[in-house]
C-alpha cells in the first residue's frame, strides 16, 4: 500500500539574523492512512518545522517529499495551497480563531478558501456537521471570547476536520489547556483517525503522546523512535 | 471560471467581513478619501450640466448638430424657386430675415435697429462710410434707420427681427414655448400675418403699449400683425417669427427674397435631405446664380463646444485627482496598519488553503468597497446638493441650466471610488500575498 506520507533524508536550514542553523537533517517518515503518530522533542528541536513542511507551509532544503506517492518536494505555492485545503487541517497550540467571527464563521473559514465554492445552505451544512462532531454545535453562534479554552480548541478541530483531510497536524494542541481538558481534545484527534484519516501529534506531553499508535523523538535533526531510547 | 467564481465570491464574502469587523476604521477611509471623490463628481456634474447648457443655448442659436445650413445671396427671381423647391416638404425649410416695425409710423422706435430693449436709444448714430447703423452698449451694430428717421420724433413703436419661415423651424432650433402658442403651419394662411415673439421683444411689448400696425421695407401695405405667442430663441435682441405664406398676402415673392439681410436666404435641411440641397443648387444655377452665391455647410457645434469644454474638464478633473490622491494615501495608511495587525489572520487563511492572490483580493476588495461606499456617500451628497440647491437656484439660471445630477457624474464617483481604492489597496495587497505562513506559526 502506497503510504500516505513519505519523507526521506529531509533537511532544514533555518536562516535568521543570525548565522545559518540546522533544525532537520535528514529526517525519515513514512505515515499511512489511519495512523496516529506522536512526536516528542525539546524546546527548539524543530517539531514544529516539521510539521510545516508535512503540511507544505514550508518547503525542505534537501530531501523528497512524497505525498501519497506524489512527489511534492518543490511544488508551486498555488498547488500547494490547494493541496493544504484539500489534504490537511491544522490544529495550532494558540487556536488561531478570529475573534470578528462566530464559531460557525471560523469553521466556515476553511471552506471559504478560493479553492471552489459551495452554496451557503450546503456550507452551513458541513460547518454544523463538523461542529457537531466535536461536541459543540450549540456554540455556533458563539463567537471566541465567550468560549472557554476546551470550547475554543475544538472549534480549532472542528476547523481542520471540515475538509475532512487525510491528515490532521497538531502542533501542541493540549499546550494551553488543563490535564483534563487536553485529554477531550486528544480524544476527538484520535477519533478521526478510525474514519482513516491520519493524524500527526506534536507534544511535550508524555502521557498524550502514548494515545498515540507510534511515539518519535526528534533530536538533533534526526527522528528516533521512541523505544529506542 | 469556477475557480475565477469561487476566488471573487469568496474575496467578497471574506473582504465583506473584515469591513463589519472594523467599521471605525473604514469610515476613517471613507472620511480621507470622501473630499477626492466628491471633487471628481462635482467637476464632473458641474462639466456636464455646462455642457447640457452650452449646447441647448447652442442648439437655439445656431440649430442642431448635423443640420445643413445652406445660404443664397439675396435675389429676387431665387425664392420663387426655392420656395417651389421646398414646397410640401416638412424635412427643409427656408428663413429669410428682415427688419420691421410695430407701432406708430413716422416715429423714431424706442429701439431703433432692433437693438436689446434695456439697453434701447444707446449710441445710436452714422457710421462714415457704410450707411447708418445703430450700435447698442455692447457694441453691437446693425443696418439703422434712415437719416430722415433719425430726426423723427421718438414715438409708440418697436423695432425687431422679422424672420419668416417656410416650415416649422422647431425641428432644426429647439425653442421653448413660454406662453401662447407656437405658429401652426398645417393651417390656412391668416391675412393677418400671426406672429410668435421672442423673450425680449415680448418685454417691450409688455413695457410700452403700441399700435398693432407692422411695417415692413417693400409691403404694398402695414398689415395687421396678431401676437399669438412668445418663445425663449436663445437671442438677446428683440425678434419675431411668422409664417412666409402669411406675409407674403403683404408682399411679392421677390421682394421678400431679395429684401432679406443679414445673411440673405437661408435654408435649413435635415440631415437626411440631401436630394433637396442638390435640386436646389441646380435650379438656382440654372436661373444665372453663381456657384460662391451659394454656400453650404452642416452644424457642428457640438463637437467646438466639447472640445473647448473638455479641456476645461481635465485641468479641473486634474485638480480633484490631487485632492483624491489624499485620499489615496490614507486609505494606504489604515491598510498598512490593518495588515500589520492581520498578520495571523492571513497566515492562518494561507494554512487553510487560501492562495497569495485570494489574500491580496481580500484586501483590494476591502479597498474598493471602501471606496465605493465612499462614492455613494459622495454621489448621495453631490446629487442632494444639486437637487435642492436647483430649486433655490431655478428662477436665476439662464435657459438650458438644468440642474439634474448627471448620471455621468454618478459614474465618474463611482470610478473614482473603485480607482481610489485599486491605488491605496496595492500595496497592503502585495504585502498581506507576501506573509511568510511558517515564520507566523511557529511564532
Amino acid at each position: 500500500m502506497t503510504p500516505l506520507i513519505q519523507l526521506s533524508s529531509v533537511g532544514k536550514t533555518l536562516t535568521g539574523q543570525g548565522r545559518p542553523r540546522t533544525i532537520l537533517a535528514g529526517v525519515d517518515l513514512t505515515v499511512h492512512s489511519g495512523d496516529s503518530v506522536a512526536i516528542l522533542g525539546r524546546s527548539g528541536s524543530g517539531k514544529s518545522t516539521l510539521l510545516s513542511l508535512i503540511g507544505l507551509l514550508d518547503r525542505p532544503d534537501s530531501g523528497q517529499y512524497l505525498l501519497n506517492g506524489r512527489d511534492v518536494t518543490r511544488l508551486p505555492e498555488r498547488k500547494a495551497a490547494a493541496l493544504r485545503s484539500a489534504e490537511f487541517g491544522f490544529v495550532f497550540q494558540r487556536f488561531f480563531l478570529l475573534n470578528h467571527l462566530t464559531a460557525a464563521q471560523n469553521v466556515a473559514m476553511a471552506l471559504v478558501n478560493g479553492q471552489g465554492w459551495l452554496s451557503r445552505r450546503k456550507r452551513r451544512a458541513r460547518v454544523l456537521a463538523a461542529l457537531e462532531r466535536v461536541g459543540i454545535a450549540h456554540l455556533a453562534r458563539h463567537k471566541p471570547p465567550r468560549l472557554s479554552g476546551g470550547e475554543q480548541q475544538r472549534v480549532a478541530i472542528a476547523r481542520a476536520l471540515v475538509r475532512e483531510p487525510r491528515v490532521l497536524l497538531a502542533d501542541e494542541p493540549t499546550g494551553a489547556l488543563d490535564t483534563e481538558t487536553g485529554s477531550m481534545v486528544i480524544d476527538t484527534l484520535l477519533s478521526a483517525t478510525a474514519q482513516g484519516c491520519a493524524l500527526i501529534l506534536v507534544t511535550h506531553d508524555g502521557d498524550h503522546a502514548k494515545r498515540m499508535g507510534r511515539v518519535l523523538r526528534l533530536e538533533g535533526g534526526v527522528l528516533h523512535s521512541a523505544a529506542d531510547r | 471560471m469556477i475557480a475565477f467564481s469561487g476566488g471573487l465570491r469568496s474575496a467578497l464574502l471574506i473582504g465583506g467581513q473584515g469591513i463589519r469587523a472594523r467599521k471605525l476604521r473604514t469610515l476613517l477611509s471613507m472620511l480621507s478619501l470622501f473630499l477626492g471623490v466628491l471633487a471628481v463628481v462635482v467637476v464632473q456634474a458641474a462639466a456636464e450640466t455646462g455642457r447640457r447648457a452650452t449646447l441647448g443655448y447652442s442648439e437655439l442659436a445656431i440649430g442642431k448638430d448635423g443640420t445643413l445650413q445652406m445660404y443664397v445671396v439675396p435675389h429676387e427671381a431665387g425664392f420663387p424657386i426655392i420656395l417651389d423647391t421646398l414646397r410640401g416638404r416638412a424635412d427643409a425649410i427656408a428663413i429669410t430675415m428682415t427688419q420691421a416695425i410695430i407701432g406708430e409710423s413716422g416715429v423714431r422706435p424706442i429701439n431703433p435697429g432692433g437693438g436689446p430693449i434695456d439697453t434701447a436709444n444707446s449710441g445710436s448714430g452714422p457710421a462714415p462710410e457704410a450707411g447708418f447703423v445703430v450700435c447698442d452698449s455692447r457694441g453691437i451694430c446693425r443696418p439703422g434707420p434712415d437719416p430722415a428717421e433719425g430726426s423723427a420724433p421718438p414715438g409708440r413703436a418697436i423695432e425687431l427681427r422679422l424672420t419668416a419661415m417656410t416650415g416649422d423651424i422647431r425641428q432644426f432650433k429647439p425653442f421653448r414655448v413660454e406662453s401662447g402658442q407656437w405658429l401652426d403651419f398645417d393651417s390656412a394662411p391668416s391675412l393677418a400675418p400671426r406672429i410668435v415673439l421672442n423673450k425680449e421683444a415680448a418685454k417691450g411689448f409688455a413695457r410700452h403699449q403700441v399700435p398693432a400696425r407692422m411695417r415692413i421695407a417693400g409691403a404694398i401695405a402695414d398689415p395687421t400683425p396678431q401676437l399669438i405667442g412668445v418663445v425663449d430663441d436663445g437671442m438677446f435682441e428683440p425678434a419675431a417669427y411668422v409664417r412666409a405664406d402669411e406675409l407674403l398676402n403683404w408682399m411679392p415673392e421677390g421682394k421678400l427674397g431679395a429684401l432679406a439681410f443679414n445673411g440673405g436666404l437661408q435654408m435649413l435641411l435635415s440631415p437626411e435631405a440631401t436630394d433637396v440641397e442638390r435640386i436646389l443648387r441646380a435650379r438656382l444655377l440654372a436661373i444665372g446664380m453663381t456657384e460662391d452665391q451659394i454656400h453650404t455647410e452642416p452644424i457642428r457645434s457640438r463637437h467646438a463646444v466639447e472640445q473647448q469644454l473638455l479641456i476645461l474638464q481635465w485641468i479641473f478633473l486634474g485638480l480633484a485627482s490631487l485632492v483624491l490622491l489624499i485620499g489615496v494615501a490614507g486609505i494606504l495608511n489604515v491598510g498598512l496598519a490593518t495588515v500589520g495587525e492581520r498578520v495571523e489572520e492571513f497566515a492562518l487563511r494561507r494554512a487553510v488553503g487560501t492562495p497569495r492572490s485570494l489574500l491580496a483580493g481580500i484586501v483590494l476588495v476591502e479597498t474598493m468597497l471602501t471606496g465605493l461606499f465612499t462614492a455613494g456617500l459622495a454621489i448621495g451628497v453631490g446629487a442632494l446638493v444639486l437637487t435642492y440647491g436647483g430649486r433655490f437656484l431655478d428662477a436665476w439660471l439662464p435657459y438650458g441650466w438644468d440642474l439634474e445630477f448627471p448620471w455621468q457624474a454618478g459614474a465618474a464617483g463611482v470610478v473614482a471610488g473603485l480607482t481610489a481604492g485599486l491605488l491605496g489597496g496595492l500595496v497592503p495587497a502585495i504585502r498581506a500575498a507576501r506573509i511568510p505562513i511558517a515564520a507566523v506559526m511557529r511564532a
